[in-house]
């Protein structure tokens, strides 16, 4: 009921602002997706407007995936389309934003010493050549979670590496004499969530797609493609379940608070939902730590999250900047990490004495947050992912693909994109 | 023989109807079952009758609002794309061939492109004469887009139609336009009623363009209101499965009603007699 | 014959053809404009330059274009088959006066009246292969047993077609009904009366006389098999492994998620040329039947 009185009261009130052609207050158009807790985010945009009594925020919500999401905001953003002002970036989109010209420059407004109150991988991901063009939000990482009780009954510690868990799994699959339990639940679909996933794998083995330094592409070298194979022929089918090629988040969760799977990777908002006991069957009863790696090499996580940017062509910067400093101060990130159990980007809330005690987890988060890395950064990322999913999605869906020679035709394929853009970059 | 008849028939009734119910009510029971039933592994098919997720639908989802959004433009998408179909119909059916044929083929050529790539220039288009997110900039493209099957649809059936019963009404001294208003128009309704309930379901159905072009949530339609119930990473199958419940009940009841219309016509054999 | 009043009946037909030219015919000129470029929305330094047929060149030899092509047809063939048949069927049965006739005609609209989207989500929920019903009707509670349905390339494509044939049959049973029932009841009277059995009367009075209905429930099927998009979209993004890459969903993805408007606009202009060629020669083939007024 509150909910719908909210948007009466706004819908009114945008409608006879616009009757009275006004000049205050302004109007700023907010484009989101629907959060998991919109209630934590319309309460927070309420405090807002009592605030700045002179600013009305309109929220207009988009489509939840990423990909349709990227689709909805560029096509308003290249037609300079002046009836938006702030809207949500996933961490993948500021370089292209940026070199595109679509999103405001916030140099002199983000200061950087302000910069360094927030983690660094959250701020290299929104700066392209020197200048930033987001605010983050709130971050994500890939996190491994486990069953502690299945893993204290065999008296198993949380798994370091790949094979480790491997073995760990079979040991309590048999045991547990359950021929639906499976070891590994995870997303690997032919959609972004894929490239995460597998960049995991890749990375955890000591490969790379892209160097970050020399702007190779290392897809086709021995690292790499060993992960790929490690994945298709001890994971794909043995360790997850065979129809985890079509598992987006949701499903791959499923699995896992159904209690069908011992070990599962996902973002940070799963461990709510995990321990929700009118949604999951194995509340209470799981860990989560750091990723395995493979043996010899480091943990490593997706860099994931949200931030907030500017149209270039917002008739409002300046209310546009209020809002979006408001929605990402301390005092935002605390509220959304207590109520919608989003990791904040603000390094201060993991030390407020508050969110320590009812979000404990956050504080185990914080090493992987640390650690977690971008996908490639380019401004064409969104033809690297494609050919990155079309690989991966061939080679580990068929037994008999030749990964190597896959990997070396997309490696020069991502190769001339690459080119494309250094091209431009005069 | 008609004994075999007989349950051949009840048996291909039988078949129809579970095949077009079977599906949709398995996943609308997960409307009545509780959160942990829905995605339960393996499944129950049966609910706990909880109406939980109709409350959740209509009151934080507002499935009702974006069913009066589907209302408006679906409605209005009809009565336009039928006023227009009907006389060019009638137009296109007592042209001479040559023009009638090659009229119809252009028409159809425009219902043949991909409407991802109309978006692009008619969302520029729109946002030039201030449309977007209005009704009228999603019904327009909406008529043009069901115009050729309409279009076709009721010109086949005015082509069916003799010229003498027009020739009667204007040696009766009626105007052209009486003629079609009065004479024809009440025999063609089976064709009209077709075209209109393909008109509706489309514009019913339709997502992409309702997208890109209804932004403003006070104004979206159904498709793209039940999309829009997945959070970021949740899909609330129970939401969904009630409004997808909410949603076709009104249209089996609308075709209930009207499909007697669809019914009495032609084969009452008015013309040939 | 009427004299036909040639001014009059123009300007019937001028306002749907304006709505027409504005909404479709338009855009869809500039579509065709824009494939003779090169744009890549995400570098606008290099501008839109016309290079001629180049995409069209590159969409030739386009491997991905060629499957995508490939799949589209096997989907087009397969779906617009079954349709008609089972459409076909339908419409007989309903033709015929029995009680609950009403109910039967509003219950094969419940798979068409449920939005594409939302049809989609639900097969994706019902071929889910841990919760999924349809495994649960087959295998009942062996959970091990159950068919990853999605997630394999023959049968990730055999559950949109089935999707597809479910959600649409009812269309082309509605527009073969419509067919039906101009066919006057004398005329299968008159046949009962000089002893005309039933595949006798179907073969000589009923087939002739729906071959309209049946060649625009052809057409319309096939112009739309040819752009699916949504079922694809919602219930695998294309994949395994490009396995329901279908010609649209690959435009969409080169158009809209990669920024490549020249190219995913030659890829519509492509999928446009063939289908009015499927569609030529339909009319083509039918041309004396569907315009000429029967009997």
């Amino acid at each position: 009921m509150k909910i719908i009185g909210l948007w009466v009261t706004v819908g009114i009130v945008l409608f006879s602002t616009l009757m009275l052609n006004a000049q205050e207050p302004q109007t700023i158009v907010f484009l989101t997706w629907k959060p998991n807790q919109p209630e934590v985010w319309e309460r927070l945009i309420q405090q807002f407007h009592q605030e700045h009594p002179q600013i009305l925020v309109q929220m207009q919500i988009g489509p939840h995936s990423s990909t349709e999401s990227h689709a909805v905001v560029t096509q308003r953003l290249r037609n300079k389309d002046a009836s938006l002002d702030v809207f949500l970036m996933d961490v993948i989109w500021p370089p292209e934003f940026a070199n595109a010209g679509w999103a405001l420059p916030l140099t002199s407004r983000f200061s950087e010493e302000e910069q360094k109150k927030f983690l660094p991988a959250t701020i290299a991901a929104n700066t392209y050549h020197k200048t930033i063009y987001g605010v983050p939000s709130y971050l994500g990482a890939g996190l491994f979670y486990y069953r502690k009780d299945l893993l204290a009954k065999y008296k198993f510690d949380p798994p370091k590496f790949w094979t480790e868990m491997l073995v760990q799994g079979d040991a309590i699959v048999k045991g547990e004499r359950d021929p639906a339990l499976h070891i590994y639940a995870a997303q690997f679909k032919q959609y972004e969530g894929l490239v995460c996933d597998m960049l995991e794998f890749i990375w955890s083995h000591g490969g790379h797609v892209v160097d970050p330094q020399t702007r190779k592409v290392l897809l086709g070298e021995p690292p790499s493609v060993e992960a790929v194979t490690f994945v298709r022929d001890r994971i794909i089918g043995r360790a997850a379940p065979r129809g985890a090629i079509n598992y987006e988040e949701p499903e791959s969760l499923e699995v896992f608070i159904q209690g069908r799977a011992v070990f599962h990777r996902n973002w940070p908002y799963a461990w709510a939902v995990a321990n929700d006991p009118e949604k999951s069957r194995v509340a209470g009863r799981i860990g989560v730590g750091p990723l395995p790696a493979f043996t010899g090499h480091v943990s490593a996580s997706a860099l994931g999250g949200w931030q907030f940017g500017i149209s270039r062509w917002s008739k409002h910067p300046d209310a546009a900047w209020e809002f979006v400093k408001f929605m990402t101060s301390l005092h935002s990130q605390k509220i959304l990490a207590l109520e919608a159990g989003l990791a904040p980007t603000r390094i201060a809330v993991y030390d407020d004495p508050e969110v320590q005690e009812r979000m404990l987890h956050l504080k185990h988060f914080l090493p992987a947050f640390k650690r977690a890395r971008p996908r490639p950064t380019s401004p064409l990322y969104p033809m690297i992912s494609q050919e990155l999913q079309r690989f991966f999605s061939r080679a580990i869906s068929d037994r008999e693909t030749d990964v190597e020679g896959l990997a070396r035709a997309t490696s020069e394929r991502i190769e001339r994109i690459v080119q494309m853009e250094a091209a431009v970059q005069q | 023989m008609t004994w075999l008849k007989k349950t051949g028939f009840l048996l291909g009734i039988l078949l129809s109807a579970a095949f077009s119910l079977v599906p949709f009510l398995l996943f609308v029971s997960s409307a009545f079952k509780t959160q942990a039933q829905v995605t339960a592994i393996p499944p129950e098919l049966w609910p706990s009758f909880s109406i939980d997720f109709f409350r959740s639908a209509i009151l934080r989802y507002g499935i009702l609002h974006y069913l009066a959004n589907s209302v408006i433009v679906a409605g209005s998408t009809t009565v336009a794309t039928i006023l227009l179909a009907t006389l060019a119909g009638y137009a296109l059916a007592r042209l001479p061939r040559r023009w009638a044929h090659f009229s119809l083929m252009v028409i159809l050529a425009c219902a043949m492109f991909p409407q991802i790539a109309i978006i692009g220039p008619l969302w520029r288009f729109l946002r030039f004469v201030g449309w977007l997110n209005t009704y009228q900039g999603l019904v327009l493209p909406y008529v043009a887009l069901t115009l050729p099957l309409a279009v076709w649809i009721i010109a086949l059936f005015f082509r069916e139609m003799p010229q003498e019963l027009e020739a009667a009404a204007l040696v009766d001294g009626c105007s052209r336009i009486g003629a079609l208003v009065r004479v024809i128009l009440p025999l063609s309704v089976p064709g009209l009623f077709t075209a209109a309930i393909f008109t509706f379901i489309y514009a019913w159905n339709e997502f992409f363009l309702a997208l890109l072009i209804l932004t403003d949530p006070a104004k979206q339609t159904m498709p793209v209101g039940i999309a829009l119930f997945q959070g970021e990473h949740t899909v609330p199958w129970g939401e969904i499965a009630a409004a997808s419940f909410i949603t076709t009940a009104p249209l089996v009841v609308m075709v209930l009603l009207f499909q007697r219309r669809i019914v009495t016509g032609l084969s009452a054999g008015a013309i040939k007699g | 014959m009427i004299p036909a009043n040639r001014k009059f009946l123009l300007t019937l037909l001028t306002p749907a053809l304006l709505v027409l030219l504005v909404f479709v015919a338009a855009p869809v000129i500039q579509s065709i404009i824009l494939s003779f470029h090169r744009i890549i929305i995400g570098l606008p330094q290099l501008k839109s330059p016309f290079i001629g047929a180049e995409n069209y060149r590159e969409l030739l030899h386009d491997p991905v274009a060629r499957h995508s092509f490939l799949v589209t047809v096997f989907f087009v063939s397969t779906t617009t088959f079954f349709e008609l048949l089972l459409g076909l069927l339908l419409a007989l049965l309903i033709n015929h006066r029995f009680p609950g006739r009403g109910a039967l005609r509003a219950c094969i609209l419940v798979p068409w009246a449920i939005p594409t989207v939302v049809s989609a989500q639900m097969w994706r929920f019902l071929f889910n292969d841990a919760y999924g019903m349809i495994n649960y009707l087959v295998f009942a509670d062996k959970v091990s047993a159950y068919i990853p349905w999605l997630a394999a390339p023959g049968t990730a494509l055999f559950a949109i077609i089935l999707a597809d044939i479910w959600k649409t049959t009812s269309f082309a049973a509605l527009l073969i009904l419509a067919g039906l029932q101009i066919i006057p009841e004398q005329l299968y009277q008159a046949a009962r009366v000089d002893g005309a059995g039933m595949w006798r009367r179907f073969r000589h009075i009923t087939w002739p006389l729906i071959r309209p209905a049946l060649l625009i429930a052809l057409l319309f099927r096939t112009i739309d098999a040819f752009r699916v998009f949504d079922l694809a979209f919602v219930m695998t993004q294309g994949g395994p492994a490009d396995a329901t890459n279908v010609l649209q969903l690959y435009g969409y993805k080169k158009m809209f998620v990669e920024g490549w408007m020249g190219y995913g606009s030659a890829i519509s202009v492509a999928v446009f040329a063939m289908v009015l060629v499927l569609a030529v020669v339909y009319v083509r083939m039918a041309r004396r039947r569907l315009l000429e007024a029967t009997l």
